[in-house]
Parts: C-alpha cells; structure tokens; sequence
C-alpha cells in the first residue's frame, strides 16, 4: 500500500480531494449560488501548493522541477474540475494560468515553511489563509460592469438603423482567438416587431440564443434591449450574466455614422481584476464582430429586414 | 515583454502578491517554451547555496532570492533577469565589462541587472553572484 501512496503521488492526489471538497462545501453551503468566489481562485490553490510541498519535502526537489509538478497539478485541476464541476474546456484554459500562478506560490511558500520546520509560522500561515477563506466566502459579491466601443459607419444613419435592428447570418471567418478556438460568436439577430417591448433573439454560432426585449427603440438614434433569457452553458456563460445591450448612431452630418455597442453584464467569478479583462475583452469581441457585420452591410447597402418588412407594407 | 509590464503595469506591485503572480507567469511560459532558463537558475542555486552562510527566500517582487547572513545578495526573476547590488564603484567596473547593464528600474544605484539566455550568460551570473558573495562577506 505504502509503495502505492509514496510522497510524491500523494503530492498529486490529496492537494485535489482538499480542494473538492472545500469547494464542494462552499458551493452547497454558504456561498451564494453560482458565485465562485476570489479564494476558491487564489486561496484553495495555495494551500493546495502548500499540502503538496508538504508530500515533496524530503524529496528536495528543484525550482524547475516543482514548477512543473504543479503543472501537472494544474492539468489534474483541470481535469477534475470538467468532470466535477461540469466546467467548459475554453473556461478552463482561461482560468489555469491563475491556478497555477497560486499553486506554485504556494508550492515554494510551503517549501521554505516545511524546510525551516518553524511550526508557529506554519500555523500562522495557514490560519490566515483560513481567516481569509471564511471571510471572503461569507461577504456578499456583487460586480457589474459595462463595456463600450465605437466604429464609424461611411454611411448615413437611416442606412445603419435597420442593420442595427435585425441582420442576416455573418459569415465572415472569426479574428478573436477565443471565438477561433470554439467559444460561441454571435451569427445573427432577429426581431419579432420593429417597436418598443418587441421581441428580439441573438443568435450564437453554437445555436445559443439570447431572448432580449427592446426596451428603446428610437430609429437612427438609439436601440436599447434587455437580456430576458440566457443559455446556461459550461462555456464562460455560466459565469456571467449579460443584463442589457446598446446600440447608439449619431449623424456626424458628412455621410457617415457613429456606431457605440455597449453592453451591461454580471461577473459570478471573482477575483474581478482577473475575470474581468476576460469578459471585457470578450464582450468587446461580441461587439465588434457584429458592428462590422453592420458596417458591412450599411456601407454596400445590403437590404436590411426591416426595409423589406417595410417596403411589404 | 518584461520591460513592456515593469515599465506600464509596475505600479502593481503594490497589490499583494501580484508581482509574484507576474513572476509565476514568466515561470510558466520558460517552462511551456522549453527554454533552458530554469534549468540554469536550478544549476545557479545549487551552486551558489553551497557557499557558506548563503540561503533562498521569494523575492518580494517574484523569483528567487539569494541571502547572505539575511542580507539580500540579489535575485533571478523567472524569465533569468539577474539583479544584483553592488557598491558603485564596482557597479562601474562591471558595467565597463560590457555584459552587465544598468538595474532595470534603480539605475541611480548599486544594482545591475544581467539576462541569463545560454550556458555562458549562466556562468557569468554564477560569477557575478559570487562577488557580490565575496562583496557582502568583506572578503572582496
């Protein structure tokens, strides 16, 4: 049994059993539903660093030599977070430089600790770390945010509204890593009616639609929607909520348009200096791919489906 | 890249544990690129924690720290960025050697900063760590 467990495997098991089964606790206890807070991110993986430092002490073990051992913790993390937490590959790739970057802190935190064997600084270390843990797990999180971007559309505003409204399937390639990769893109926009508290659906390349309903609709000036229905989806969707979508035309008088996207969404996954360069930054990448698509189809003067829905009339 | 974060983002090291997690980052790309940069900082640390009275710690900014008696010697930051503090008048000498360049952030002092990026660049960094040894047990 003993030629089973040596050190070094257990250095590769029981960093994991720890740390599901504190988030485990965290998630069907006290910790707000589907919110994954900041010490889940930061503090489980040092501890987990540390509890594998504590397996690998006698084994001595280099800098480059630990720093790839927490690589493979890393991928273990990985993979038992997919099969036991049901998160997608594209969140895991994002959250696992953050995993390891605390890992492997923790890792030659826990190797100067063991090496110098002072047994109050250890419990010192530990018991902030738990202190942290609690505190962080039982306060209330709570982050919203909005991302904007402009484009300047060469054609006027009456030509740029009805695209903006509802467009037809883009069918130019992907340019953002992540949409290249398999994370859902948006393809296409419907509207059920071309008035306030009409309905409207955003459709993602994987088939996900977003349910929204036009809460402003003021033609050549301002397209405001509220999102009514979201796919739950182990893809970076189950992390965040999109609240509410923008779009602003502005008649800069010379032929040409100015298109604003913004666009209001909900983090569930802290720490938000962390998660939120990725949602920005994937938000940012919605918009864009779809004010292109508008740009495009504005300045070649692509009919729109509300100008066919209105010429019917 | 380094210079780029040091020189835009270093105001985050102010932020705990951020420049560790920056540090951590430079760690894993060595790694994931197969470079031989951490094998040389493994070959440096053996070497230069064989000298007596001579111990490792994390550096406050990221990497690993070399002390003598407590007193900092000098650092390697994951990617091989050697920072080492001398007095100025061997700063001078070491930087008329043509290898060793200004600290990358306190040029107005005793600290050089050297790359570490083949098997010589190693062992003049084992060389330059050995001075400042020599330097800071008053045998230099």
């Amino acid at each position: 049994m003993n030629e089973v467990f040596t050190p070094k495997r257990l250095g590769f098991l029981v960093p994991h059993v720890f740390a599901m089964a504190v988030i485990g606790l965290t998630k069907y206890t006290w910790v707000e539903s589907g919110v994954l807070v900041f010490s889940e991110f930061i503090i489980v993986p040092v501890v987990m660093g540390i509890i594998s430092a504590w397996f690998w002490r006698k084994l001595a073990l280099p800098g480059r030599k630990l720093s790839l051992f927490v690589i493979y913790n890393t991928f273990i993390a990985a993979f038992a977070s997919a099969v036991f937490l049901g998160e997608g590959s594209i969140c895991l790739l994002i959250v696992s430089p953050l995993i390891f970057g605390f890992m492997v802190m923790g890792a030659f935190m826990g190797a100067g600790m063991f090496k110098r064997n002072n047994q109050k600084l250890n419990v010192s270390v530990i018991a902030a770390l738990m202190f942290i843990f609690v505190a962080d797990s039982l306060s209330t999180h709570h982050y919203e945010n909005m991302v904007s971007d402009t484009i300047t559309v060469n054609a006027p505003p009456d030509k740029v509204w009805p695209n903006v409204v509802a467009f037809k399937r883009i069918k130019q390639p992907n340019k953002y890593w992540l949409f290249r990769i398999g994370m859902p893109s948006p393809v296409e926009s419907t509207v059920t009616g071309y008035y306030e508290g009409a309905g409207r659906k955003c459709i993602f390349s994987n088939g996900y639609i977003f349910d929204e309903r036009i809460a402003a609709y003021q033609p050549g000036v301002n397209l405001t929607f509220d999102v009514t229905h979201q796919p739950r989806d182990p893809e970076i969707m189950n992390h965040i909520d999109i609240l509410r979508g923008q779009f602003l035309l502005k008649d800069n008088h010379d032929g040409t348009t100015t298109l604003t996207g913004n666009s209001w969404y909900r983090l569930y996954v802290f720490p938000v200096w962390y998660y939120d360069i990725w949602a920005e930054s994937i938000t940012r990448n919605v918009h864009l791919r779809v004010m292109e698509h508008i740009k495009e189809l504005s300045e070649v003067g692509v009919d729109s489906l509300e100008s066919k829905v209105l010429s019917q009339k | 890249m380094f210079n780029f974060f040091v020189k835009y983002f270093g105001i985050l090291k102010v932020v705990p544990f951020a420049a560790q997690l920056f540090d951590t980052q430079l760690r894993l790309w060595e790694l994931l690129t197969l470079s031989p940069v951490p094998k040389y900082i493994d070959d440096i640390e053996g070497e230069v924690l064989r000298w007596p009275g001579v111990d490792k710690s994390i550096h406050k900014y990221g990497g690993l720290q070399f002390n003598f008696n407590g007193r900092e010697l000098g650092h390697i930051h994951s990617n091989g960025l050697l920072d080492l503090r001398f007095s100025r008048a061997i700063k001078e000498k070491l930087l008329a050697e043509g290898r060793a360049t200004e600290h990358h952030i306190f040029k107005k002092s005793g600290w050089i900063s050297f790359y570490i990026r083949d098997y010589s660049d190693a062992l003049y960094a084992l060389e330059l760590l050995k001075r400042a040894f020599l330097q800071n047990s008053g045998r230099l």
